[in-house]
């Protein structure tokens, strides 16, 4: 139904109620809706004014335009006429170092605001009543909200439009950034895997069977995958597919290894999946086939470096870990993923001792795991909660670059405290010069407990321990004696240095947050004032980030 | 034969003009509406006469304006393929 733009004012010329006392009544009836004859014409007359005064306008501004062009095309007309092909000098940077040719694209936005309404609906609207007077409550208000915008606000679904584009933005950012790190990661895994002990036996095999029983290299591990699986599952369709594919020459080791590694993944999933009902089963996996552990194990410990250890010791964790329920699992895969990422940057003397600590201690203790795996993300920053600080300084210490120190005083640290979290056992090579500690432990315990939280102390702390260790036993011995005494005047101080210290950690975490708030709000202040065409923009910048993005038609948002 | 013209005036005056008051009003009103009409009638003209003018200028002005701008695109264009060095970066 089409708006009425322009409604002349007197609409019924003589639908009134005629005065009382008259006697030529057909007389005043005339003469009445001659009157209001009269007023419609005038209104008439206003209205043909608005409408050739907006198309005047129109038109003033094409002139104008019109101008502009005509100056340009006269310029341009004199510089074509003075260009000179042979004193053109083009060198290859001018084509590069140019700036793109980019023509202004501007597009129509906000086309039914309050702003763009035409006067004489502007008129209509005015003639009607307004809302109640809701604003004036508006200061005693807490949000700072208008107090009308709860009754009626007419940028209400532009402001749901612009939230959810700038949502939409945010996430497809943070998808960029993890598909990113994915394309980052997956280049360094088949880096890590090695397969030189499979394709050594392989290659033999080859080499003895000869390129035409080549192929039961591929039926061996189908026949494994089934074994694993159970029978009747569609994707091995696909690796079957894929080998009969290949030529028989190749075999399932020579497949590129993210294919792999989801081919395994997968295996490993059903594996994990199904011994939730049956606990005998893994047992049995164990006791049967050698060669489905590997598969476990690469799903299961993640990227594991050592095979040639881990099979030895990564088989009671891995049975062991599926039979719990699912959390302990991603858990210790978690954990053995991030402390042997860290480890391959730390130093290489403990190499050892990373690989069954993370599981030792996943599976003796699964009601610690959840400290300890915000604290991997960040080693080197200790645990907010100083009683813990003892606790946390046994787990994080093999992931931590100054393994070797730590690993030294940890097994010491836990004796006297009595906390035995499964690592005193594993570290060989750190315990071996367990008389030289032990005197001096009371020293490394005092240095250790004592030292504010902060990454500067606590190195400092640790070669503190390092050097009394060096020096013989007697001078260590008369150091305990002294530094009881000290102990109890130093505590309050230390405590309160570290109280101030924590307390200083916690601003600065707060402050960061307050200041990204701060820039946050900052620009959604700059986003309102040119709201429609940031808008637009991030909204190119979508459609360019998001190639496989076929939600949105690009119909509703051109025009 | 005098009396006779007496016997036949108020027939032939009741003929000839309204003499009822009434009717003449009713004439008179039936004249006004007619009158009324045609001024109603033509301001609906100039009413839909003011609509087709604005749509049809409009039409115009809006090919005008297409036009317009492609002739600004295409200036954009030359002047940046023609002018040297404005556009160094």
């Amino acid at each position: 139904m089409p708006l009425v733009k322009r409604n002349i004012d007197p609409r019924h010329l003589c639908h009134t109620a005629l005065p009382r006392g008259i006697k030529n009544e057909l007389e005043c009836v005339t003469n009445i809706s001659l009157a209001n004859i009269i007023r419609q014409l005038s209104s008439l007359s206003k209205y043909a004014e608005d409408i050739f005064g907006e198309l005047f306008n129109e038109a003033h501004s094409f002139s104008f335009r019109v101008n502009s062009l005509q100056e340009r095309v006269d310029r341009l007309s004199v510089s074509v006429t003075q260009l000179d092909p042979k004193e053109e000098e083009l060198s290859l940077q001018d084509i590069t170092m140019r700036k793109a040719f980019r023509s202004s694209t501007i597009q129509d936005q906000q086309l039914f605001d309050r702003k763009t309404l035409p006067i004489p609906l502007q008129e209509t609207y005015d003639v009607c009543e307004q809302p109640p007077p809701l604003n004036i409550l508006t200061p005693y208000r807490d949000d700072g909200k208008e107090g009308l915008k709860f009754y009626t606000n007419p940028s209400y679904f532009f402001d749901l439009w612009k939230e959810k584009m700038l949502q939409d933005t945010e996430d497809k950012r943070k998808e960029k950034r993890k598909q990113k790190q994915k394309n980052l990661d997956r280049p360094h895994e088949p880096e890590k895997v090695p397969r030189a002990p499979h394709d050594r036996r392989r290659e033999w095999q080859k080499l003895a069977q000869g390129p035409e029983l080549a192929e039961d290299d591929a039926n061996l591990l189908h026949k494994h995958i089934e074994v694993a699986n159970g029978p009747a599952s569609h994707f091995e369709t696909r690796p079957q597919t894929y080998v009969d594919h290949m030529d028989g020459s190749y075999s399932l080791s020579a497949l590129p290894f993210s294919q792999m590694s989801e081919l395994l993944t997968r295996a490993e999933e059903r594996v994990l999946v199904r011994p939730h009902e049956p606990p005998p089963p893994p047992p049995m996996h164990g006791a049967g086939d050698a060669k489905p552990i590997p598969t476990c194990i690469s799903s299961a410990t993640g990227l594991i470096e050592n095979r040639p250890q881990s099979p030895a010791t990564g088989r009671t964790p891995v049975f062991v870990s599926p039979t719990p329920p699912p959390p302990p699992p991603p858990l210790p895969s978690a954990l053995s993923t991030s402390s042997l990422r860290a480890s391959m940057t730390s130093t290489p003397p403990p190499p050892v001792p990373p690989p069954p600590p993370p599981p030792a201690t996943a599976l003796q203790a699964p009601a610690v795991p959840p400290p300890p795996a915000p604290l991997q993300i960040a080693p080197g920053v200790l645990h907010p909660a100083p009683p813990p600080i003892a606790p946390p300084l046994v787990q994080p210490s093999p992931p931590v670059a100054r393994a070797a120190p730590v690993c030294e005083t940890v097994p010491v640290h836990p004796l006297p405290q009595g906390e035995v979290q499964g690592l005193p056992p594993p570290p060989p090579p750190p315990p071996l010069p367990p008389p030289g500690i032990r005197p001096s432990s009371p020293v490394t315990v005092a240095a250790l407990t004592h030292p504010p939280s902060g990454l500067h102390p606590a190195p400092s702390a640790a070669p503190g321990p390092h050097v009394p260790l060096m020096p013989p036993s007697p001078p260590s011995q008369v150091i305990p004696a002294s530094e009881p005494k000290r102990h109890p005047s130093t505590l309050p101080v230390i405590s309160d240095a570290r109280s101030v210290l924590l307390e200083a950690i916690r601003k600065g975490i707060q402050l960061r947050k307050v200041e990204e708030q701060r820039e946050q709000e900052a620009k959604h202040e700059r986003i309102e004032n040119d709201v429609a065409t940031i808008l637009s923009r991030r909204i190119a910048v979508e459609y360019s980030d998001s190639e496989d993005d076929s939600e949105f038609d690009e119909v509703d948002w051109l025009e | 034969m005098l009396f006779k013209t007496n016997a036949l005036s108020p027939q032939v005056a009741a003929m000839a003009g309204q003499e009822d008051p009434v009717q003449r009003e009713i004439h008179q009103d039936g004249a006004n509406r007619e009158y009324t009409e045609v001024i109603t009638s033509s301001i609906k003209k100039i009413a839909d006469f003011l609509n087709s003018i604005d749509m049809s200028c409009r039409s115009r002005l809006a090919t005008l304006n297409k036009k317009l701008t492609a002739l600004e695109r295409r200036i954009e264009y030359i002047e940046a393929r023609v002018t040297k060095g404005e556009t160094l970066t």
